[in-house]
């Protein structure tokens, strides 16, 4: 919407006011073949209703408008206009483009942000400062803050008590696949694919760990070791399915060929480097599943994965 | 009332009270409240017409979304017109409806009425039995126009064989306008306007 006239200094030419309007042109732009002009605001929005020039109802669409010319321009630069707080004190008259930047410091501008300096700091317009309350203001703001801690809470428990259905839910959907892929093939292979992914996940929310002395191997870890492994792994997340397997596969009575003989490990000792291995925390132990090592040959692996107990060695 | 809309009333209020149609008394706008929403319009009907001498008094409101959209406007003087309504003064017009344009003005406005009033458009109807009449009967329908400016619009045509009519069916115990409307609907033939009313 245009310059309300008369805050202009003088008689303004009728070329410069828009049609729509009826305001000084503000951010002018025309028609393209009648050439009437008009503020882009007002023009956008009757184009909005419908695409014609509203003088002389030519067809006229948004992509058609074009730039008024520099002659145009520069008359409406040349205007002088009174501030928009003209009301509110400030005296001052400037050209129509020096308009805007004045704007922006007008002191008069009774919506000019400050900061209080009672002490709350907050930033308030100028014409609340007067009856500006520090406390007062605070204590809303902390009645609010407040508000939206309190739902903030209500959320987060409703989120925990869904999360924990959720969770419920999946459990009993998994002890129903667990019960259906006994009598249904394709259920089997969903359910392990299913399985599959989950050791997956796990095995990518584990950390890399490096061995730097193979030679510290227990082949033959005892009960006890065996135990505090295991309880570590449960609190690692290892999916249950997996867990008695792969505690099994710690002692070489059960390692694949490869390994299973003081012999075999000396002949492939080479190969070792080249398992990836994932860290138990806190342990002298290491974990190699088999889908992270789809690369070793078969005699150096087992469904699904090893551990390995150390004696020292485990960075 | 958004600002647009009573900035622009504001400056064609004053684009009318300075025209030279007001010095000529054709036209005639005055606000009725400040937030420029209702205004009052006159036109003066145009010579050579049937309307010649008539002073025609409009509801003009401004719809919020002016000039975007167009004043709503009807007759509130009485008028026999094809194109506007005899019973509640709405108007046909195209550029009231969708013809109009956010540059065009109450001015344009009043001056396109008083067009109107000079060039009825009978194929483009508001008031069917008007309009049947115009193209039916065309002496019979400037007759019954003259006569209701006389007595609506204050015009200086008076018709006593109108009047007298009228006058029969009064003492028949009709109201004057509703007798008015059946006489005029039937090209003045009191017994078919007699048989209607009483049917
Ligand atoms: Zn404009
Ligand atoms: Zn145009
Ligand atoms: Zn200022
Ligand atoms: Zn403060």
């Amino acid at each position: 919407m245009g310059f309300e006239l008369n805050r202009f200094q003088g008689e303004v030419d009728e070329e410069l006011v828009c049609p729509i309007c009826s305001g000084v042109l503000e951010d002018p732009i025309q028609a393209p073949i009648c050439e009437h002009a008009f503020c882009k605001s007002c023009i956008t929005e009757w184009i909005s209703r419908q695409p014609t020039c509203p003088v002389d109802r030519q067809i006229v669409t948004s992509p058609q408008l074009r730039q008024v010319p520099r002659i145009i321009r520069n008359l409406l630069s040349r205007l002088c206009i009174t501030c928009d707080n003209a009301q509110y004190g400030c005296t001052r008259v400037l050209k129509l483009d020096a308009l805007a930047a004045h704007l922006e410091e007008c002191e008069h501008n009774p919506k000019r942000p400050l900061p209080c300096e009672q002490g709350c700091g907050l930033i308030i317009p100028k014409d609340e400062l007067k009856d500006h309350n520090c406390i007062k203001e605070l204590r809303a703001l902390i009645h609010t803050q407040q508000q939206k801690l309190n739902e903030f809470q209500q959320e987060f428990t409703e989120q925990r008590f869904l999360l924990a259905e959720q969770r419920r839910e999946m459990q009993l959907l998994k002890d129903f696949m667990r019960a259906m892929r006994i009598s249904n093939p394709s259920m089997r292979a969903i359910a392990d694919a299913m399985e599959r992914d989950e050791v997956l996940r796990w095995s990518n929310s584990l950390q890399r760990a490096r061995v730097t002395r193979w030679g510290g191997m227990i082949s033959t870890p005892d009960e006890i070791l065996q135990r505090m492994i295991k309880r570590t792994l449960t609190e690692m997340g290892c999916p249950p399915h997996i867990l008695d397997d792969l505690m099994e596969n710690c002692h070489e009575r059960r390692w694949p060929p490869g390994l299973c003989s003081l012999e075999t490990r000396q002949n492939n000792r080479r190969q070792y480097e080249n398992y990836i291995c994932k860290r138990v925390p806190g342990k002298q132990a290491v974990l190699v599943l088999s889908c992270d090592n789809p690369h070793m040959g078969e005699d150096m692996m087992v469904e699904p994965g090893l551990v390995m107990i150390f004696a020292h060695g485990i960075e | 009332m958004a600002n647009i809309a009573a900035q622009r009333i504001k400056r064609e209020f004053k684009e009318v009270i300075k025209s030279e149609e007001v010095a000529k008394c054709a036209i005639k706008l005055e606000l009725l409240n400040d937030s420029y929403t209702e205004l009052k319009g006159e036109i003066a009907g145009p010579p050579d017409t049937p309307y010649e001498g008539g002073n025609f008094v409009l509801e003009i409101r401004v719809p919020e979304t002016y000039p975007f959209n167009p004043p709503k406007v009807r007759f509130i003087t009485k008028i026999w017109h094809p194109n506007i309504s005899s019973v509640t003064g709405a108007i046909c017009l195209d550029i009231l409806k969708d013809q109009w344009a956010a540059a065009m003005t109450l001015r344009t406005v009043l001056l396109s009425l008083q067009a109107l009033l000079s060039a009825a458009e009978p194929d483009d109807p508001q008031d069917a039995v008007v309009a049947r009449q115009y193209k039916e009967n065309l002496e019979m329908f400037k007759l019954t126009a003259k006569h209701w400016t006389n007595v609506y619009a204050g015009g200086p045509f008076v018709n006593s064989d109108c009047d007298d009519k009228i006058k029969r069916l009064i003492d028949m115990g009709i109201e004057e306008h509703q007798a008015r409307v059946a006489l005029s609907s039937y090209n003045w033939v009191l017994e078919r306007a007699t048989e209607q009313l009483f049917s």
